[in-house]
């Protein structure tokens, strides 16, 4: 037997720089692994000092990153069990609708409370229940992409690798998780920006008369803030910013270009190919291709030391696995298995609608009330904030969309600009208004612009973009006039799109009401009446009848919304506006 | 070769789909066919016939709801592993290179290492793609890519070779090629392919290639005929014995697809059949250029370059319009239709609208709107056709009729409202503005 031996190379630039990056990120999980079983400290003391900042930062980051991988796992097995079972998929789906609309701090108590009782003396407690908090912003759109990839699928892909004999798991690696690659990372980007948006809440919160507190970029602003130092906040705004375009360069970009190999459609929609300089870069070096080898001939000596191993587990395998094949095939187990999963998932549900209606039933008429006509004013700052949004983004979405030249120079800016967390600038906003007396109760309906009005450009300008060339070719060849030619071309086009966009638009705006209409900033509080600081108020007064009634009504309106308004827009605009003929 | 013992065999089988829209699709109603060692069976019909479901039940990539599909004798028990399959549109994965699209099948019939680099080699050598192991699919052409297909179903030496229409996505050019290929390779023992199964569009490669010749009628899928071809092989196409089969094949396939009207039951609604206004003119315009305007319907599909079940589609309305009669498998203009062809638009239409009024289906939709005072909602007139036609697509029906409609200035169709109207109609007006 040879020894194991890397191939002679010349390390390189690239190289090093992987080297640097591989230090980096051990460095970053032993300090944040150190973070997770130190003692357990409420409220940790936040240094304010620049040089801690980075440290901070890669806690947050590490944060994102942990919650990105429990979203992608999550979705795998959830796209995957809506997508092979009908039974699943009746029940998952409007489940997902649900779960979608719950903002963060419907989750926030339960995830506190419950995770620290079973951590009582660590750190692991409350850091898990950030990490899950992010989570709750991730998964979801995550879950639907994969679920979404698998329903498109070629059928005859599937003949091909049953053909084959390939086994489920094998199915799963080799064509299903590729086939859905991606989707998965267009909405991981998407999912990583959404699940900064929560940031200074995830780690810095009031439950009660306690106050939470984690080391993160969060908190630092936070923290910032309530001392009213500005000079600490727009720091932390800065190492954000950098923050967003390191992950950015350093992951997505690389991810996208190489995702390109998956694409099912050969076509390509003619535009340029995505191209990473760090992607660029990093094939240059010779580690990656050394590992590779080094792991493919370490996978072949221990398939080979398994040999011997392999006969005898073959003739035991069949009758080991007579059991569980008895249990899934035969009809009388099968179906015994199946009525108990009815009745566990019935149990479960019962069990949260009756905790759910108890936390209600502690509401008196007044309260609910309270909770009706301050829905309905927050209900008016969204559509304000909708309106005012399409009223800038719109025209400005034709006019990147329309040019390509401009669209590629702008649109890693935007994308940049976009993922960066709206509520943190919030506090600072909120102050300049108070300089030229703007109060809350109409500042916040600007505050849930900024949550939600890149949704809106988005979609508008790939939605131009897209417009074939002929189209635009026959509106200049007749010389129709610039009003007419966006009537009769622009905004019919974007139409599907920007009611696409009204949608998530419209989500992010009501997320976004309950961090705009209750700021902390200069260590004063200012709330103005509305869903969203009567949801705040309840989660820092630890009222969990008055939250839990405020968090149902807000999820009860976004999905009745969405199902009545704009699933009936949407269709409309597609017949209507739509170029599938 | 004379075939042997039956290998594949399907037993009064029949298969059901739901549609998305609720409607139940019968794409097979009790089929028996049995298929022999050593023999080539091409399964020939118009689109929607179930040919290319029952190629499924042989894989054992579906279950037929009754009857049974056997091999060897034994009921089939999930996929057939004496067989591999060939697809029309390839369905290679587009991650993989072209020697791990070939090695797909080769681990779960327990073939690895070394043994598996020579399956993966001897296949790519046989299909000559010696050179592009380390391709990927998408810098291949279309028949290239098929090669790879065929590769990966011959690296498993499988006994049976399925084939769902496997030349319909190239080029005439490659088509040819490959199809004398595959002839080759089922003579070649060393490929351990002995028995073919081949779902075609093509009555020409049909015959080129199989052995006995299945025909299959739709609404629901059924076996018609039979045909055997005796052809020794290497066939050759240009020969009178083979054209003689195609003409054969052809005067079959016709008796399917333009069946003699039955002379009883004249109540009966017929479908209209769901072509385009401008394809019944241009079959009008191409036969006048004709010696006596006729032509057998292969020859006029050949001709206009479509394949034969659209062509005759287009005769059937031809026919109901009484433009064209078809005797056997004549397709002769009427005097009717050397008329209208001379006349201008207007007239053109008028003459359509009058036609089209005694046509079974479009008088039940105008005696529809007239009791509607004039006009009726899509849902109402797509629920009436879904009832009397369960097995043809009810929207695409209704397009056709709305396309008929439209041009003959019989009905109009106001898609925002959802809804028809019949024109020339007192009542029509007031409907509109409502």
């Amino acid at each position: 037997m040879k020894p194991l031996r890397l191939p002679s190379a010349r390390p390189g630039l690239a190289d090093v720089a992987i080297l640097c990056l591989l230090g980096g990120v051990i460095a970053t999980v032993v300090a944040f692994a150190r973070e997770f079983e130190a003692p357990f400290a409420q409220a940790v003391r936040i240094d304010l000092r620049p040089a801690a900042l980075p440290r901070y930062t890669l806690y947050s980051l590490s944060r994102g990153v942990l919650a990105l991988v429990i979203s992608y796992l999550f979705a795998l097995g959830f796209g995957w069990a809506a997508a092979k079972s009908r039974a699943a998929e009746r029940l998952l789906l409007p489940l997902l609708d649900i779960l979608q609309s719950i903002p963060v701090l419907g989750f926030l108590p339960g995830l506190v409370l419950g995770l620290m009782s079973l951590f009582p003396t660590r750190n692991v407690g409350l850091e898990l229940a950030a990490i899950l908090m992010i989570f709750t912003a991730q998964a979801w759109n995550l879950a639907l992409s994969f679920y979404n990839s698998l329903k498109a699928l070629p059928p005859q892909l599937r003949d091909a690798c049953k053909v084959a004999g390939w086994p489920p798991g094998r199915t799963f690696r080799q064509l299903e998780v590729p086939a859905a690659a991606q989707g998965l990372v267009w909405n991981g980007m998407l999912s990583m920006a959404g699940g900064w948006f929560f940031l200074m809440v995830n780690e810095a919160f009031r439950l009660g008369n306690r106050d939470y507190r984690l080391p993160g970029i969060g908190s630092y602003m936070s923290v910032a803030l309530d001392q009213g130092n500005l000079r600490a906040a727009g720091l932390a705004i800065t190492a954000m910013v950098v923050m967003i375009v390191c992950v950015d360069q350093l992951l997505w970009r690389p991810l996208v270009v190489w995702v390109e190999k998956f694409r099912l459609d050969e076509s390509g929609d003619g535009g340029p190919a995505p191209s990473s300089w760090v992607l660029e870069f990093l094939r240059r070096a010779r580690l990656p291709r050394g590992a590779a080898v080094f792991q493919r001939r370490a996978y072949r000596r221990a398939r080979r030391a398994a040999r011997p191993l392999e006969r005898p587990f073959r003739a035991v395998g069949p009758i080991i696995l007579r059991g569980p094949r008895f249990a899934f095939e035969h009809p009388v187990p099968r179906m015994v298995s199946v009525g108990l999963a009815i009745v566990a998932v019935a149990a479960a549900a019962a069990l949260g609608a009756w905790r759910l209606w108890l936390l209600l039933a502690q509401l008196g008429w007044a309260e609910w009330a309270k909770l009706v006509s301050s829905a309905a004013l927050t209900f008016a700052r969204v559509m304000g904030a909708v309106i005012l949004s399409t009223a800038w983004a719109l025209p400005a979405g034709v006019v990147i969309g329309r040019s390509p030249r401009i669209a590629r120079a702008l649109q890693p800016v935007i994308q940049v600009v976009a993922s960066f967390p709206a509520p943190m600038l919030f506090p600072l906003v909120i102050l300049l208004f108070e300089r030229i007396s703007i109060g809350l109760g109409l500042g916040a309906v600007a505050l849930m612009v900024l949550a939600g009005q890149w949704y809106i450009l988005f979609n508008v300008i790939s939605a131009v973009a897209a417009i074939p060339q002929q189209l635009k070719d026959a509106t200049a060849a007749f010389r129709l006039p610039r009003w007419r030619r966006w009537r009769a071309l622009y905004l019919p086009a974007a139409a599907p799109a920007l009611v696409m966009g009204w949608v998530t638009a419209a989500g992010g705006a009501w997320n976004g009401s309950i961090v705009a209409e209750y700021i902390e900033a200069g260590g004063a509080l200012r709330t103005t009446k509305g869903l969203g600081s009567l949801i705040s108020e309840a989660t820092a007064d630890a009222n969990f009848p008055l939250l839990a009634g405020g968090i149902a009504l807000m999820s009860l309106i976004v999905v009745g919304w969405n199902r009545i308004v704009w699933r009936s827009l949407m269709e409309w605009a597609r017949t209507r506006f739509g170029y599938a003929q | 070769m004379t075939p042997g013992t039956v290998l594949l065999e399907a037993q009064h089988v029949t298969q059901r789909f739901r549609l998305p829209n609720g409607q139940n699709l019968e794409a097979l109603r009790d089929v028996s066919l049995a298929v022999r060692e050593q023999e080539v069976v091409a399964l020939v019909g118009p689109s929607g016939c179930g040919k290319s479901t029952l190629l499924r039940l042989f894989a054992g990539l579906a279950r037929p709801v009754e009857g049974k599909v056997l091999y060897r004798g034994q009921s089939l028990d999930g996929v057939l592993g004496a067989a591999a399959m060939v697809f029309q549109s390839f369905a290679l994965l587009p991650w993989l290179t072209v020697a791990e699209n070939v090695a797909m099948g080769l681990e779960a019939r327990g073939v690895y290492g070394p043994a598996r680099r020579d399956a993966v080699a001897r296949a790519i050598n046989l299909v000559g793609l010696d050179g592009f192991e380390q391709a990927y699919p998408k810098e291949l052409s279309g028949g290239m890519k098929q090669r790879v297909g065929f590769a990966r179903a011959l690296a498993v030496a499988p006994e049976i070779l399925l084939m769902d229409e496997p030349f319909g996505a190239l080029d005439p050019l490659t088509a040819e090629n490959l199809r004398s290929q595959v002839v080759d390779l089922w003579r070649d023992p060393a490929t351990g392919v002995n028995t073919l199964v081949i779902v075609t569009h093509s009555v020409e490669e049909a015959v080129f290639l199989a052995g006995r010749i299945v025909v299959f009628g739709s609404n629901p899928g059924h076996v018609r005929e039979e045909m055997t071809n005796p052809l020794p092989y290497p066939r050759q196409e240009r020969s009178p014995e083979f054209e003689e089969m195609v003409d054969r094949l052809h005067a079959i396939l016709t008796a399917t697809l333009l069946p003699e009207p039955a002379p009883a039951a004249p109540q009966r609604l017929v479908p209209f059949p769901r072509v385009h206004v401008s394809e019944v003119t241009g079959l009008l315009d191409h036969l006048l250029t004709r010696p006596d305007g006729k032509g057998p319907v292969f020859e006029l599909a050949e001709d206009l370059g479509v394949d034969y079940d659209r062509m005759s589609a287009v005769v059937r309305a031809a026919e109901q319009l009484g433009w064209v009669t078809t005797p056997g498998e004549i397709v002769q203009l009427t005097a009717a239709g050397r008329e209208v062809m001379a006349m201008d638009d207007a007239a053109r239409k008028d003459v359509t609208r009058a036609r089209l009024a005694k046509q079974p289906l479009f008088a039940r939709l105008v005696a529809m709107l007239k009791e509607g005072e004039g006009a009726v909602e899509d849902e109402e007139v797509l629920a009436d056709l879904t009832i009397y036609f369960p097995f043809i697509p009810a929207e695409s029906l209704f397009a056709t009729l709305v396309e008929w409609g439209r041009y003959a200035e019989l009905v109009d169709h106001d898609a925002d409202a959802g809804r028809l109207m019949l024109l020339g109609w007192e009542g029509a007006a007031e409907a509109r503005v409502e």
